[in-house]
């Protein structure tokens, strides 16, 4: 359908916009700069600032005749209203004649910027704002340069009002735009802080327990105009122009979202750089110009002070500190004498250099190389992932989104705002989940099975297999056979890896056989546990399902990156009966402890490398701080051993370890640094000169990366695989089922360190329906032991009538080991 | 447990009969004046109550409550003064008429009476410029104004009102 274009002319400029669009955007489109405090391009106009009014005429038309009115000349006679009109409200219209920059509006700015400052403090050189503030840019430039207001009759509201733990409130500086409360409200479906009050009394509140409850919040300080939000993260933390900014990724979930890190030298850090905030980047076909509160504040792991700086050998039964030429020798020749018995086991945190030349070195021995996970499927996506030139933010009527076991707001939090818009944009939305999610009041279809049954329901929604099934299911088959395209997501909620890798299986066969894949916006989309846990799918990297026999029968077990041990007894004690093991990880963790040599890795914001996005977007990170002295990237550590081996693998760059991988994987074929550095403009413009219109967050000069083609998309022939059944779930008398669900602020690795969430992480804690717990004998915040898989655990009960009445939940990573569905007791205490 | 619901069942139905299902949030008003009527203020638990039958979030309740000057999220006296100040009630001396007020109960504006009784508060317009002096009585459930006020009136009123109280411990 082709968009009606309207003509019209601002300050003498022609200008051409589709229909609709509002003559603050218009205007920014050609250059001419309209100021504004509450509009917001990502947000419906309200209106409330007036900074932004303008002169505009339209054509006359005689009333009598319906004719145009013209002048003398010829041309079109223009009626100018009699006062001035809000730019961010008013949609063009063919003809217009908008002026922005006569005394009229001139004077208007000037006045409307007297009114807020009546009241507004002017402690700059304090605030966390001053240097990139939009109401201190907008009134140097447009405003007056002194009040009429009376000094004592300025409101004097409280400084510090903690909305929650996250964000401070300072009431004085707030402008009343609501652009906070809109946000919340609009955006993110989480309408937690609200006015109170009116006039000039008016105040922002929160009234939710824990304040400002939303997992969005930070976002709010990028919009806010003002210093009135800030971080407790960032407040008192630097000037903006004292710092220097990284392109970054944030690497706590499969979506990918594009970062900028903030960094200063300080002298109380010893010279070292510190990382002061983390904002968001624009990539309107990721992240647009948001982030999640976790990609922002968990970054703190990277300067703890736990990180490992040296590397370790086993000496005695102890593990101290050696050279690196000392480790490096001793781990190449164990390796050497392991050959063919080496198993190389890798984490999704891994780069994609890193993971190619683990693979590569332990390819060159004959070894084995696997990821460690309990999630599988990613080999699926080389053939049915989304094609390239996907972008969620274009899906609306007459495209579908799938959603088949995964809470996306706890796991994906900017994917499950993309879908959720997509969905108020007219997109069809089926959830198919056990339990419900934030998703479901988005969806046309909610299909609801039990644990276990998550295959067959993916299963019986292949149109052609429609025998008998529910409404719920019909209503899932209606919405795929009317929508031209479709994408899948699916998640590991309450499943393993047998579970995931079957239900990927089956979540392809239903993209084949209602022709939704090799092309763009259409195609599977795996909601990962880690954020390059698609780039080892991709590099070939598989989960075992046999690992513990697997690193039981290894002479030497190179873990790079995962915490085996950690995360699953039986892997504990099969490291037990490894021979040797070489841990290359940036803490001491449970598997560290267990190792003979321990080599210390550079944290990502030392470094550079890629990431594969769950939508296989290839995206590149930048150096951020100079590196601690000691620890060294992974992919170096690889190839420094495979020197000693005697294997030629790139050491120096991480670009030139891409070129290699570029040259090995044919998935990879041509692509260069360059190429994934690469930027075109995006819509709405925002960044540094662009302040006032789209917030602080910073706009993207380091590249949007590169979506890789699925080999659908190269017309390659697909290779369907068997949709294995899953045994069905049942718990025998004096069991129970318990499943593992991911929620967002786990007790991870890279999380703890970051004492400002550590309110709002899980506790160790499952969650029961009351009838579940009724029939196991578990009361409400009762703290009992949990055995699992023969492991006792004292664990918290509490009830939730969302849980389902089938199965306990568990969420993963808070202590208690689970790596799918599992049978489990409740420890009777004798005596 | 809600308590709202479970103290005023038949009250709410009927307010909410009177909005079409999907626009329930509609009711937060009348919700607010029911839980209002017990002690004259909406306590923090009477808002998550209110959030919770027109599921909406505590703060949009809280933002409603909180814009119009009739609500009392804070305890107050049990009979509230609400004195208008606005410019055609302060050319009659309402300015006058609220610090004599004051200083016949010994409270500045906002505050309450030691005995718990009395609130004095400066409101905007209440619509009765002609007959300023005004005030209007919030308490015991009902709302009442008093015009043509002088201090002397003012005082037979509040001697009133005490013996009242002495009698009625409770409000009606």
């Amino acid at each position: 359908m082709a968009v009606k274009m309207v003509n019209l002319t601002i300050d003498n400029h022609p200008v051409s916009v589709p229909a609709g669009t509002l003559v603050v955007d218009a205007a920014k489109k050609v250059g001419i700069e309209i100021p504004v405090f509450c509009y917001h391009p990502k947000m419906d106009p309200v209106g409330m600032c007036r900074l932004c009014l303008v002169e505009i005429g339209r054509p006359m038309v005689d009333r009598a005749t319906n004719q145009p009115v013209l002048e003398a000349d010829g041309s079109p006679k223009i009626s100018f209203g009699p006062k001035l009109e809000t730019a961010c409200t008013t949609p063009v219209s063919e003809g217009m004649v908008v002026l922005t920059e006569n005394d009229k509006v001139s004077e208007a700015r000037k006045d409307i910027l007297e009114f807020i400052l009546t009241s507004h403090p002017l402690d700059c050189p304090v605030c966390d704002k001053g240097g990139e503030c939009p109401l201190q840019n907008l009134t140097m430039r447009f405003g007056p340069g002194e009040s009429r207001f009376l000094f004592d009759e300025k409101m004097r509201l409280a400084k510090q009002v903690p909305l929650g733990e996250l964000i401070l409130l300072d009431r004085e500086r707030c402008i009343q735009c609501a652009r906070c409360v809109r946000f919340q409200k609009e955006i993110v479906d989480d309408p937690v802080i609200g006015f109170s009050q009116r006039g000039r009394a008016l105040e922002i509140v929160t009234f939710s327990d824990p304040g400002f409850d939303s997992i969005f919040s930070g976002n709010t300080t990028d919009i806010c105009p003002v210093g009135a939000l800030t971080t407790s993260d960032f407040r008192f933390g630097a000037r903006p122009w004292e710092m220097n900014a990284a392109a970054s990724l944030c690497t706590h979930c499969p979506v990918g979202c594009n970062l900028t890190i903030n960094v200063r030298r300080e002298a109380r850090a010893g010279g070292r750089d510190v990382i002061k905030r983390i904002m968001p980047r624009q990539n309107e076909s990721v992240n647009e110009i948001w982030i999640c509160d976790k990609g922002r504040f968990a970054y703190h792991f990277t300067e703890s002070e736990q990180r490992l700086t040296e590397p370790m050998m086993r000496k005695g039964s102890e593990l101290v500190a050696v050279s690196w030429d000392e480790a490096l020798q001793a781990a190449a020749s164990r390796l050497k004498k392991a050959g063919e018995k080496t198993i190389t086991l890798a984490g999704g945190r891994l780069s994609n250099e890193d993971l190619f030349n683990l693979c590569q070195l332990t390819s060159g021995l004959g070894g084995q190389y696997w990821m460690h996970g309990t999630m599988g499927g990613g080999d699926l996506l080389a053939q049915v992932g989304v094609g390239q030139g996907t972008n969620l933010g274009e899906f609306g009527p007459g495209s579908a989104i799938l959603v088949v076991a995964s809470d996306l707001h706890e796991e994906a939090p900017v994917w499950w705002l993309r879908v959720k818009q997509a969905a108020e944009r007219g997109a069809t939305l089926i959830v198919a989940s056990a339990r419900p999610t934030r998703l479901d009041r988005f969806a046309k279809c909610v299909i609801r099975y039990a644990y276990g049954e998550e295959v067959e329901t993916v299963t019986s929604l292949v149109p052609e297999y429609k025998t008998d099934v529910s409404e719920a299911i019909c209503a899932g088959i209606q919405g795929i056979l009317g929508a031209e395209n479709l994408v899948v997501f699916f998640g590991s909620d309450g499943l393993g890896l047998e579970g995931t890798t079957a239900l990927a299986a089956a979540c392809m066969e239903l993209l084949v056989k209602t022709n939704h894949f090799g092309r763009a916006n259409n195609g599977l989309i795996a909601v990962w546990p880690n954020a390059n846990t698609q780039g080892a799918f991709e590099l070939g990297y598989r989960p075992a399902a046999d690992l513990a026999s697997r690193l039981a029968e290894a002479q030497v077990a190179y873990i790079a990156a995962a915490d085996p041990a950690g995360d699953d007894p039986a892997l504990a004690e099969a490291l037990r009966k490894t021979g040797f093991i070489i841990v290359q990880e940036l803490f001491m963790t449970p598997t560290a402890r267990m190792a003979d040599l321990v080599l210390p890795a550079q944290a990502f914001t030392e470094r550079e490398g890629t990431f594969v996005s769950g939508e296989r977007r290839v995206q590149r990170y930048y150096p951020a701080v100079r590196p601690i002295s000691g620890p060294r990237p992974d992919f170096q550590i690889a190839a420094q051993i495979a020197a000693q081996l005697g294997f030629s693998l790139e050491e120096r760059l991480a670009s030139l370890v891409f070129q290699r991988l570029s040259e090995a994987m044919p998935d990879f074929a041509g692509l260069t640094y360059q190429q994934l550095a690469m930027v075109e403009e995006q819509w709405p413009l925002i960044g540094r000169h662009d302040l006032y219109f789209g917030g602080t967050g910073y706009d993207n000069h380091q590249g949007l990366g590169v979506q890789l083609k699925p080999a659908a998309q190269r017309l390659e022939p697909l290779n369907l695989p068997d949709v294995p059944e899953l045994p069905p779930l049942q718990a025998p008398e004096g069991a129970f089922l318990v499943v593992p669900i991911t929620c967002l602020y786990d007790r991870g690795q890279t999380l703890l360190p970051t004492s400002l969430l550590h309110e709002r992480m899980e506790k160790p804690a499952i969650y029961v329906h009351p009838k579940l717990a009724t029939r196991v004998g578990l009361e409400d915040k009762q703290s009992f032991q949990l055995v699992l898989n023969g492991i006792s655990t004292l664990v918290q009960v509490i009830f939730d009538e969302n849980a389902p009445e089938g199965a306990a939940l568990l969420p993963r990573s808070v202590g208690v080991p689970i790596q799918g569905p599992a049978l489990a007791q409740k420890e009777i205490v004798s005596g | 447990m809600n308590e709202l619901q479970k103290q005023y069942p038949d009250e709410i139905r009927q307010i909410l009969a009177k909005y079409p299902p999907e626009y329930k949030r509609s009711a937060v008003m009348p919700l607010l004046h029911l839980a209002q009527r017990q002690n004259g203020h909406v306590s923090p638990s009477a808002i998550d109550e209110i959030a919770e039958i027109l599921d909406v979030s505590p703060t949009d309740v809280v933002s409603v409550a909180g814009f119009y000057t009739l609500f009392h999220l804070e305890e107050g006296g049990r009979y509230r003064i609400q004195i208008c100040t606005d410019l055609p009630c302060a050319l009659r001396g309402a300015e006058h008429f609220l610090k004599a007020v004051c200083e016949e109960l010994g409270v500045a504006v906002g505050e309450t009476t030691p005995d718990g009784l009395f609130t004095v508060e400066e409101v905007k317009c209440l619509a009765a410029c002609h007959r300023a002096p005004m005030f209007q009585l919030q308490g015991d459930g009902e709302i009442a104004y008093h015009e043509d006020q002088t201090i002397e009136k003012f005082r037979a009123l509040v001697n009133d009102l005490r013996r009242h109280a002495q009698t009625h411990k409770e409000a009606a």
